[in-house]
């Protein structure tokens, strides 16, 4: 009899009850329980404003009722730690990337990271270029997914700039961008947005700042939490690079970045008989400098935590204590003592009294064109 | 009939829908529902005492999000910025350009309520400013009187006088340095406490400054006076850093007024060959002898009737209002808290906004004015000039006390006088002719006396009190200083005879006293005639001689 079956079917109590008790379930068993994520999004990790830091989340407003005022809002600087033990005391990282090309491979890598990701805050600076464009396109639907995702791997917050670059270089090739005269124009338009992403995200919470290059596409997963362990305010890891050696018919590695190095009295004697504006490279045959390159320290034999004291640091992975920043210390855009960019930032850092130091044997892989 | 057999049919078909259901079934459906709902609440029960936490995490989904008690659900943690919208132009309130405005504070309690007395009257739209402030080693009660303050300020309730993010940002640098006048202003101390004051500004703008911003003001909270609109004063030049004349009102005795932030200045080649000299870490501090620079000042240029919007080009800036465009900022401008090209916090940071090519600029005629504090040595010169009169007055009442005393112990001569006198003439109506010429002649005699003998006794009365522990230099200036007063003085106390007399009685005691004094001192057996001008009693050391 089809009426007293569709009787049956329509009693709708059990059937809201059945899916309530389901959708309860999934809840439980399949979304990864944290404690601590949702201890964190309380009223200290997250802002009740839109106007609020960038390296916090904040509450949406509701759409149809007028916003409250914005409250006064204090921050403890005082309580903001930078420790060896860094997830323990619950220290933010703010990862802030300057980003030209999208690689997923980067994207990849940031999302292994071991290191609790709701106390990491993400920052980008893209041009204002069809290449800056397409970069930030592919950026924000890899954010997307992520954001939506499951909660472990959310990040706190994540924000992106976007600017004009003064220089805007037509080409951007591995050849072209290394060109001697083409370095100084680069490395100051780099330096500028390096300044304008570092000044506008780091919030009044943000304990350490980890500079990493978007064509750094593997580190170790338990990156941040091995060089905050050496408790030096400012610390690079090597930057190697992945090949395919041709003669040996084999993968191997070989140095990349040039910018972390020893000063050398040849290498302040040039810069002494220089003009005021002019700068030192490293890297070129045309200038040699002599200084001892950490790229070139590397003993796979030795032990990935010894470290070396440093006088120019590069920017491919770096990772800074914050009141290195707060107390000034910046990418001068300009020759400071004869050093531009990141190498200069190590410069002032100095004059400021703080260190930087490197790991020769921990590697970070670049990627290769 | 038909109808009615239709009916039946009908009825018979629906007949089990409109009757009551079985008991059974009834039964059956309602323990089934019971069953499940206590195996819900049994599972919720054991998820709940297992994972507490989780408890708020699942209301909003059995609720279908009505209650939306996550906060996930309402978290927005992707920002995104187009940095070109805040390059800040010359028209930002039109544009709604925000504003940062940082007031680096330590002890600035009593300057407190002044200084939210200009946010209030600011004419630039509320809420387009962000308010930061750094409260670092403060004593005082700074931090709670701001944070009441800014709660009463955000309780308008017209929304346009609201003001966007509030930021108070505490961090104590432990500084050493006192924050009083002198040893803010001391010039050893210069260096050290500008280095520390460009670590507060550095770490308020860096924790304040955000990707909305399209300019940056700094103000001091201890301006006195300041136009309401001057945020669109300034913004109208559309320069990348800007700043205004500073002077300060002072009390008449010291002129009226007077430039205050000598930190504007254009570079001049003493100064560049002056730091060539220095060591690396030394630091020019302007505004002191310490270092003669030659410097045109923004201050000292100042016209009170000229032009308002003058503009002048500068390479050193003071720190107590700037409006910067945030992009100076953003492109990593700071205040060098160490010595850049010679120079630290505001002067330096002028010096780096130059070396990366922004317009600096002053306006020499448009003036704030900022709040006169005594410096130690005003405050010294003022305790001076009370103490003086002080002095005076106690002066003024002991001469007064002793005239009396002495009108009360020795008897008025004049009645005598005046007796004598009658006799005299009783005497000159017998002897006419001879006397009465005789008497004429003594009275002459006394009185031109009197002034020159009334010098030392005034000075031996000073001089025993004040000076004693003065530098003999000084003294010897002192000295010349009471001959130019002194005359003024006889004239006017000349005019009472009566005191005249009584003045001469006590002069010529003193005058007997010194001149024993004298031998005794001279050892020589005899007395010497004693000049009143020259030597004068002091207890104590005698003054080195002046040069006449």
């Amino acid at each position: 009899m089809p009426a007293r079956g569709l009787g049956r079917r329509s009693s709708p109590i059990t059937l809201v009850l059945l899916v309530v008790l389901l959708i309860g379930f999934f809840l439980f068993f399949f979304s990864s329980p944290n404690d601590a994520a949702n201890k964190l999004r309380d009223s200290t990790h997250t802002a009740s404003n839109a106007l609020s830091p960038p390296s916090l989340p904040f509450r949406k407003a509701k759409a149809n009722e007028r916003p409250p005022p914005p409250p006064v809002v204090h921050y403890h600087m005082n309580n903001v730690t930078t420790s060896r033990t860094p997830i323990e005391n619950q220290e933010t990282v703010l990862i802030l990337t300057p980003l030209a090309r999208f690689y997923q491979e980067y994207w990849d890598n940031l999302l292994s990271l071991s290191y609790p990701h709701e106390l990491i805050s993400l920052g980008f600076i893209l041009p204002k270029t069809k290449e800056g464009n397409a970069a930030t396109a592919a950026l924000q639907a890899q954010i997307a997914k992520t954001q939506s995702g499951s909660q472990k791997k959310r990040f706190a917050s994540i924000t992106i700039l976007r600017q004009d670059t003064e220089s805007p270089l037509i080409t951007q090739t591995e050849t072209e961008r290394h060109k001697i005269e083409n370095q100084k124009a680069r490395r100051s338009a780099m330096a500028k947005a390096r300044n304008s992403l570092l000044f506008t995200t780091m919030g009044p919470t943000t304990s350490w700042v980890l500079w990493l290059d978007s064509d750094i596409i593997e580190t170790p997963e338990s990156l941040i939490q091995d060089l905050a362990a050496h408790d030096k305010p400012i610390i690079a890891p090597n930057c190697f690079q992945r090949y395919y050696d041709d003669e040996k018919k084999e993968k191997a590695v070989r140095a990349y970045d040039f910018n972390n190095w020893v000063d050398s009295p040849t290498a302040r004697e040039m810069g002494a008989r220089m003009g005021n504006d002019d700068i030192l490279l490293e890297g070129y045959a045309s200038m040699p400098t002599y200084r001892s390159l950490m790229a070139m320290m590397r003993d796979e034999s030795q032990d990935p935590n010894i470290e070396v004291q440093l006088d120019g640091v590069g920017g491919a992975t770096l990772l800074v204590k914050a009141e290195v920043h707060r107390d000034g210390a910046m990418f001068p855009p300009f020759a400071f003592y004869h050093l531009i960019e990141t190498e200069g930032f190590a410069k002032m850092a100095s004059r400021l009294g703080w260190k930087a130091w490197g790991l020769p044997n921990y590697l970070v892989y670049h990627y290769n064109e | 009939m038909l109808p009615f057999s239709t009916y039946e049919a009908e009825a018979d078909i629906f007949s089990d829908r409109f009757q009551p259901r079985s008991h059974a079934s009834t039964r059956r459906r309602r323990s089934n529902i019971i069953k499940t709902l206590a195996a819900a609440a049994a599972v919720l029960l054991v998820l709940y005492f297992f994972f507490p936490s989780l408890i708020t995490g699942a209301i909003p989904v059995l609720s279908f999000g009505l209650l939306a008690g996550s906060e996930d659900f309402q978290l927005e943690t992707v920002r995104y910025y187009d940095l070109n919208n805040v390059q800040g132009t010359a028209r930002g309130w039109e544009r709604e350009e925000r504003i940062l405005l940082c007031a680096p504070l330590r002890d600035a309690a009593p300057h407190l309520p002044m200084f939210f007395g200009h946010l209030r009257n600011l004419t630039y739209p509320h809420n387009l400013i962000d308010l930061a402030f750094l409260v670092g080693d403060s004593k005082d009660t700074t931090l709670e009187l701001l944070n009441d303050l800014l709660v009463d300020l955000q309780k308008n309730e017209d929304s346009k006088q609201q003001f966007g993010e509030i930021s108070i940002l505490n961090k104590d640098f432990g500084q050493k340095v006192n924050q009083d006048v002198e040893s803010r202003h001391g010039f050893a101390a210069q260096a050290g406490r500008r280095k520390s004051m460009a670590q507060a500004r550095n770490w308020l703008l860096s924790a304040a400054l955000r990707p909305t911003h399209s300019w940056v003001y700094w103000r001091d909270v201890d301006v006195e006076t300041a136009p309401f609109t001057i945020l669109e004063d300034l913004m109208r030049h559309n320069k990348d850093v800007i700043v205004p004349n500073v002077w300060r009102p002072l009390p008449d005795w010291l002129g009226g007024e007077q430039p205050y932030d000598l930190n504007s200045w254009q570079e001049s080649e003493t100064a560049l060959a002056l730091a060539e000299t220095l060591d690396e870490d030394a630091v020019i501090v302007e505004g002191y002898a310490e270092y003669a620079t030659w410097r045109p000042h923004l201050a000292y240029l100042r016209d009170p009737y000229g032009d308002p919007d003058m503009e002048m080009e500068i390479d050193g800036v003071g720190g107590v209002s700037i409006l910067a465009k945030a992009k100076v900022f953003r492109s990593g401008v700071h205040f060098p808290a160490f010595s850049f090209e010679k120079h630290a916090e505001t002067e330096g940071f002028g010096k780096m906004a130059k070396r990366m090519k922004f317009s600096v600029v002053g306006l020499p005629h448009y003036t704030i004015w900022h709040l006169y504090e005594p410096s130690v040595d005003d405050r010294r010169h003022m305790e001076e000039m009370e103490n003086e009169r002080k002095a005076k007055e106690a002066e003024e009442k002991a001469k007064k006390e002793r005239l009396e005393k002495i009108h009360d112990q020795f008897e008025n001569p004049s009645g005598q006088w005046d007796k004598d006198k009658t006799n005299i003439q009783d005497m000159a109506n017998k002897d006419v002719k001879e006397v009465s010429s005789e008497d004429s002649e003594k009275k002459v005699e006394k009185q031109p006396e009197q002034p020159s003998e009334k010098k030392p006794e005034e000075q031996a009365e000073k001089k025993p009190a004040k000076k004693v522990e003065e530098e003999p230099e000084k003294k010897a200036e002192k000295k010349a200083d009471d001959h130019t007063e002194k005359p003024q003085e006889k004239l006017s106390e000349k005019e009472s005879t009566d005191e005249a007399y009584v003045h001469v009685l006590v002069l010529l005691y003193v005058k007997t006293n010194i001149g024993h004094r004298k031998t005794d001192k001279t050892k020589e057996g005899k007395a010497k005639i004693i000049d009143p001008l020259d030597e004068i009693p002091v207890v104590g050391k005698k003054p080195a001689a002046p040069e006449s």
